[in-house]
């Protein structure tokens, strides 16, 4: 049974504008087994919120009035985590943390629940969670455990340029089309600030094919109107030296073509 | 007046650096890192086919060196191309413009910079390479690494495809910091147009250097790659020049000669004269000694009766073969590198370096060691 709450303590966003992003409570905080309303811990992803709600502040202080803002759900996964939902709300007020709903879940229907609110982008640190939902055609990433140490003054969105694409387990095409609309969204938030300074920085890491390949994903990008701010082509090296430098706080793959075929 | 060519000890030659695999695959668990690790596996036994100076792809899309068996030369965009005018709008009307102005130009390419015909070079090194080993990953890799924008990204693969260079890859750090970059890609040797980046690379155990554009350029050879190298403070520690400063000549003569049979400390460029070695053995193995693509070069102001022979001793402790040895003896060496005509010439004095790009050769500047007005060790900050 999913409940969804909205917290009064935030300003709701509009809908048909914001950028709608799922977080899994577990990735956020750090319940262990404590009980009533002990405040939870911070989870891996909670510095991946204080960066979305930086963004929200300095597109806010260029614009009082914007709309296209990041509206934050968190979502519980498990009938686990649903049982939480009290120290879940509690530890969001206590941290001030901008969420605007909670959609209290569990495994069976967590995904109607990213439909029924209209989720752009499901953020969970669960890969079985993230598969299940981009087979829904909802746009997700899989969250890293190195996000714990990521900035929380900057979000770092990486898009990987040539990421093979499975066709059984990939991404079909109705969550293509979202990814687009995502990044498309990314692109319009990252061109209310400058070129230095900027709250959010837009990353394009091409893995395997060589200059043809990133120089068309840069296009493909532009084209959506996105501009990227850093990008790599590693035709073949390790990525693991050269992604752990970048420090992005998610990775988006869907909506790219695998360039070489 | 060149001396015959060192002798090699039987003594081994320094293996290239080589590091440990540095996936990082325990760590990131995103799913496209995984997909790639699978095809990673068994890289170095897979054959290459090799059809002219451009391989085919292999299934995977791997053919490139990984950066630890390759010698990677990482070059910034302001040494490879010409971005004078660019740098102006840059100075003058700040990044926003410099950035449209670099979108509005995307179709035109770059003219060549002072690192140009060295990297033409290497390529050309690596068509021979390719030839006689068609396996291996022992070759130049050349990686673009600039602090630009990804905006300048679109117009600079265009130079690079306009040149018909061989560069697949490359980092645009968006203006912050490359040298973590450097690291992670294994570099051999950076080239850089900032003094003070080159610093960074320089204290963090990266050969590197400072290039400028010469006045004019004289032609060099296509057919094989001629790198030279001062001593002190470039192949050797700063040590000598040390006493010379402090103490004159003649209390550097005999600190010289006191000291004979003590070998220098390594310089900063060391490192990469054994990469050079080592891909200069390969052809040796062939037979092709006398028609090695790669020539290197000592161009010193020591003397060859005196303080040069603890140079030379050091060579050969060290197992590296030099291919000409050249004592000026203080003279000016201008007219040597004028005759040499090298790809790229290392000093670690300006003097020398401006003297040589006075006589058309591309000379860079290591910043290090006692000949610099600063503290080498100054690191300025990191990022904008």
């Amino acid at each position: 049974m999913v409940s969804t709450i909205q917290n009064t303590d935030v300003k709701q966003k509009d809908a048909a504008r914001a950028a709608v992003v799922a977080v899994t409570s577990r990735a956020v905080f750090d319940c262990g087994v404590g009980g009533g309303d002990d405040v939870c811990g911070v989870g891996v992803a909670f510095p991946l919120l204080q960066a979305l709600q930086r963004v929200n502040e300095r597109l806010l202080e260029e614009n009082p009035a914007e709309s296209l803002l990041f509206d934050v759900v968190l979502i519980t996964t498990s009938s686990q985590q649903q049982q939480q939902s009290s120290r879940i709300s509690s530890s969001t007020r206590h941290y001030g943390l901008e969420v605007s709903r909670f959609c209290f879940s569990s495994e069976e229907d967590f995904i109607e629940s990213l439909l029924t609110n209209g989720v752009q982008l499901f953020l969970t640190t669960d890969r079985n969670e993230a598969t299940q939902a981009s087979q829904s055609g909802v746009l997700s990433a899989l969250l890293d455990q190195q996000i714990a140490s990521c900035p929380p003054e900057q979000l770092r969105v990486m898009f990987c340029g040539d990421a093979i694409v499975q066709p059984d387990t990939g991404p079909t095409p109705a969550s293509r089309q979202v990814a687009q609309s995502f990044s498309t969204q990314l692109g319009e938030m990252r061109q209310r600030f400058g070129v230095f300074n900027s709250p959010l920085s837009i990353v394009l890491v091409t893995s395997r094919g060589g200059r043809e390949s990133c120089s068309g994903a840069l296009q493909k990008l532009r084209s959506r109107g996105v501009s990227v701010d850093e990008a790599y082509c590693l035709a073949g090296a390790p990525q693991g030296p050269i992604v752990s430098l970048l420090r992005p706080h998610f990775l988006l793959s869907e909506g790219f073509r695998n360039l070489e075929e | 007046m060149s001396l015959d060519p060192v002798q090699v000890m039987s003594g081994q030659v320094k293996e290239l650096k080589v590091a440990p695999s540095s996936n990082g695959d325990n760590r990131a668990s995103w799913e496209e890192k995984e997909e790639f690790d699978q095809d990673h596996l068994g890289l170095t036994t897979k054959p290459k086919p090799v059809t002219g100076r451009r391989a085919r792809k292999v299934e995977g899309g791997m053919f490139f060196p990984k950066p630890e068996n390759a010698v990677t030369v990482a070059v910034s965009s302001r040494v490879m191309f010409r971005t004078e005018r660019e740098q102006k709008v840059f100075e003058q009307k700040g990044v926003e413009e410099y950035l449209r102005y670099q979108i509005e130009h995307e179709n035109e390419p770059f003219a060549p910079g002072p690192a140009f015909p060295f990297v033409k070079a290497l390529e050309t090194v690596n068509a021979r390479l390719r030839e006689l080993y068609p396996q291996s990953e022992e070759l130049f890799d050349i990686v673009l690494v600039t602090y630009n924008h990804a905006h300048v990204g679109i117009r600079l693969i265009n130079t690079i495809n306009h040149h018909n260079l061989f560069i697949e890859r490359f980092c645009m750090t968006g203006g912050s910091s490359p040298i973590g970059y450097l690291k992670a890609w294994h570099t051999n040797l950076y080239l850089s147009a900032d003094a003070d980046k080159v610093r960074e690379a320089l204290a963090e155990g990266i050969a590197a250097a400072t290039m400028f554009m010469p006045e004019k350029l004289t032609e060099v050879s296509e057919s094989q790659l001629r790198v030279a190298f001062d001593g002190d403070a470039v192949l050797f520690s700063d040590e000598s020049e040390r006493i010379f400063k402090a103490h004159g000549l003649d209390k550097f003569f005999e600190h010289e000669r006191d000291n004979e049979d003590t070998l220098l400390d390594h310089g900063p460029l060391k490192g990469f004269l054994e990469a050079l070695g080592k891909l200069q053995k390969k052809f040796y193995a062939k037979g092709q000694r006398l028609d090695c693509p790669i020539r290197t070069y000592l161009v010193t102001a020591r003397s060859a009766a005196s303080s040069g022979i603890r140079a030379l001793k050091t060579l050969r402790a060290w197992g590296l073969e030099i291919d000409e040895a050249l004592f000026l003896a203080g003279a000016p060496k201008g007219p040597m590198l004028e005759k040499i005509r090298p790809h790229i010439y290392f000093d670690d004095q300006m003097f020398h370096v401006e003297g040589a790009a006075e006589m058309g050769t591309v000379a860079a500047h290591v910043p290090y060691g006692i000949a610099q007005k600063h503290n080498p060790k100054q690191k300025s900050s990191v990022g904008k």
